[in-house]
């Protein structure tokens, strides 16, 4: 069924991203309460544990693409490595500011100011694609950077 | 500076350099492939953790399923974000509209937890708010933890 043939129900981009808002924001929420009796690490482990059978349907899912596939040629081969790597550093960097966000919960973080908090982390991305992919910032992204900078000093208060 | 502040920004730089990883990433292999490998980085890191984390039993049923659940929803939400992009939502307007899920942390926080935010804190959580949807704009898409 295509989206024109639905015109009383959601559209299907819309319903994902409602889903998205749903579980993150929940996320924040189940941190908090798990960090009231489990330290960073120990929430980073359980966090993995629930991660897994996700990790499980993604791996079918990519298997069940890429059965029957030719091999690749050297060049496919060599780009798809280095998409693996930095695949593999966004999982580690990723890890590693999970336990800091869980860290700032324990430390006494209230869930309510260390989400808004921590979800300015495009300014960073902005920043860092500015600087080293050379990418250019629109007149709005420069008004988020510094509405950003703002947030930050208003929340720390 | 509170010490919560300083790990809440490190959480902050961290995510936000993964956006540019990840870029990098999907730049070259599919966003489902590119999650896999995100995932075995997550399993990597916790038998790293293993090492310095001191897990003991006993721990509140509650505590251990908040936890659990918060790598399902995490991992989850990242799966439909990538479901809004491929079903034809403008990446702009699907990363602005997912920017908003702070705002439910904070009204849950708030109604669950009964925490207070002084007047400076809730203009400094809409600002957060205002300012994470305008940098979304045309901004690489990166999500919190999860690719």
């Amino acid at each position: 069924m295509t989206e024109e043939s639905r015109p009383h129900k959601l559209p299907l981009w819309l319903f994902w991203s409602l889903a998205s808002i749903v579980l993150w924001g929940v996320w924040g929420l189940v941190s908090k309460i798990a960090s009231e009796g489990v330290d960073a690490y120990v929430n980073q482990l359980l966090y993995t544990v629930g991660l897994a059978p996700l990790m499980v349907f993604v791996g079918w899912t990519v298997s069940r693409k890429s059965r029957g596939n030719p091999p690749e040629p050297g060049k496919l081969r060599q780009d798809r490595a280095r998409g693996i790597f930095w695949a593999f550093l966004t999982g580690i960097l990723g890890g590693v500011g999970n336990l800091a966000f869980f860290q700032a919960l324990v430390k006494g973080g209230k869930a309510s100011v260390v989400a808004p908090v921590t979800a300015l982390f495009p300014m960073v991305t902005v920043i860092l694609a500015l600087v080293f992919l050379k990418e250019r910032l629109g007149r709005v992204q420069w008004v988020g950077l510094g509405l950003a900078f703002v947030a930050i000093y208003l929340l720390s208060a | 500076m509170q010490i919560w502040l300083g790990f809440a920004i490190l959480a902050l730089i961290l995510w936000g350099i993964t956006g540019v990883t990840q870029k990098l990433s999907t730049n070259r292999i599919s966003s489902e492939r590119s999650f896999l490998w995100f995932c075995w980085a997550m399993v990597a890191l916790s038998g790293a953790v293993l090492v310095v984390a001191r897990p003991h039993w006993g721990l509140a049923p509650l505590v251990v399923t908040c936890a659990i659940a918060g790598g399902a929803l995490n991992g989850m939400g990242a799966w439909t974000s990538f479901r809004a992009l491929e079903s034809g939502g403008k990446a702009s307007i699907v990363i602005s509209l997912i920017s908003l899920y702070p705002l439910l942390t904070v009204v849950l926080a708030v109604i669950i937890l009964g925490e207070r935010l002084t007047g400076m804190q809730t203009a400094g959580a809409v600002a957060a708010i205002a300012a994470a949807i305008l940098l979304s704009l045309e901004a690489p898409p990166a999500n919190p933890g999860v690719l």
